[in-house]
């Protein structure tokens, strides 16, 4: 999809903004919801995660076809990872988007939750070149 | 406050992936945004080095031979190419190598604009409110002040590590991943859930 520079800042600034005022009404980014999540006390928000799959999905295979794939691989930093993400989510109660959003709800302690995404994204690449260098599929 | 029910939250969620894959041609995916933030000065190198080889066809040839000589070895090399007779390809090269795609600067809008949403979400729900904790539930887990911010950085830390080793994260694995079928997704999105449902339980257990 070719768009000029000023189009990707209109369209992904919209996208992201969009998706701050869901993931808010929503409630993930409230710790409490979470947690209660994590620990299968509700539902609530399990059922909205698992139904935004199947509504995607049903667009994606069933109602339109050809549109960009996901570029996701099968390498050796998968499992682990995931793993890793998996704990932090628990602990820090935010994925890569949740630290924004809670920090523009005025929940500034996510800064510090920021910070580490931050410094964990920077060190992931230089660790990667010195120990893993696996292929993720991309040359990028 | 009231949190949307699980169906319409669900259809908000869904359809913010699926309008994302149709407004920018991409799939959605937030820690992709971060690594090109945060790696945007290696990354204009490597548009630059890309720009300079796609403009230059032998360089390029040499440069990716280096590349198969490197990988493979010599004589694996040259074995290959003599088996299949193949001669080293011209054309198809320039157009296989990554386009420029998206730059930093428009993925640093893309989570600004996050924290502009979740603003706009609580002014227009009336639960803004500046704190520097995450709630009583955080901090009957992880303790007040200094506390809960160390925690939070430690955590903060393991999801950025995390998600750039495992490739992806809750929207890039589990929405459109998942949604996509992707096995890889599959795989991550049960071993991150898995994880942080042990690690709750583990946490409360200690409390």
């Amino acid at each position: 999809m070719k768009l000029s520079p000023l189009q990707q800042h209109l369209r992904y600034g919209l996208l992201g903004m969009l998706m701050g005022i869901t993931l808010s009404y929503i409630g993930f980014t409230n710790y409490h919801e979470t947690h209660k999540m994590f620990l299968f006390a509700d539902l609530r928000m399990l059922f909205t995660f698992a139904g935004a799959v199947a509504f995607a999905a049903f667009f994606f295979n069933v109602l339109v076809q050809g549109l960009p794939s996901s570029n996701k691989h099968l390498h050796p930093g998968v499992i682990p990872g995931s793993l890793i993400f998996g704990a932090g989510w628990a602990i820090s109660g935010s994925c890569p988007s949740i630290a924004l959003v809670q920090i523009g709800e005025g929940q500034l302690a996510a800064v510090f939750t920021a910070f580490g995404i931050l410094f964990g994204v920077w060190s992931y690449r230089h660790v990667h070149r010195r120990f893993f260098r696996w292929d993720s599929g991309s040359c990028s | 406050m009231e949190y949307w029910t699980w169906w319409k939250g669900a259809l908000a969620l869904g359809g913010l992936t699926v309008v994302c894959a149709l407004m920018v041609g991409r799939m959605l995916g937030v820690s992709g945004a971060w690594a090109n933030v945060v790696n945007w000065r290696e990354n204009r190198e490597k548009r630059k080095t890309a720009a300079a080889l796609r403009s230059n066809a032998p360089a390029m040839q040499n440069a990716l031979l280096a590349a198969t000589l490197a990988e493979f070895g010599e004589s694996a090399t040259h074995q290959a190419f003599a088996n299949q007779g193949i001669t080293l390809p011209t054309q198809p090269v320039a157009r296989a190598l990554p386009t420029s795609g998206v730059s930093c600067t428009v993925h640093l809008t893309f989570l600004a604009a996050m924290v502009l949403g979740g603003f706009l979400a609580a002014i227009a729900s009336g639960h803004f409110e500046l704190r520097l904790d995450l709630g009583a539930a955080h901090t009957r887990l992880f303790g007040a002040g200094l506390h809960e911010w160390v925690a939070l950085l430690i955590g903060g830390m393991l999801v950025g590590f995390g998600t750039q080793m495992g490739g992806g994260c809750t929207s890039g694995h589990g929405l459109s991943g998942v949604s996509r079928l992707t096995p890889p997704s599959l795989l991550a999105t049960a071993m991150f859930f898995g994880s942080a449902v042990a690690v709750s339980f583990i946490v409360e257990g200690f409390a």
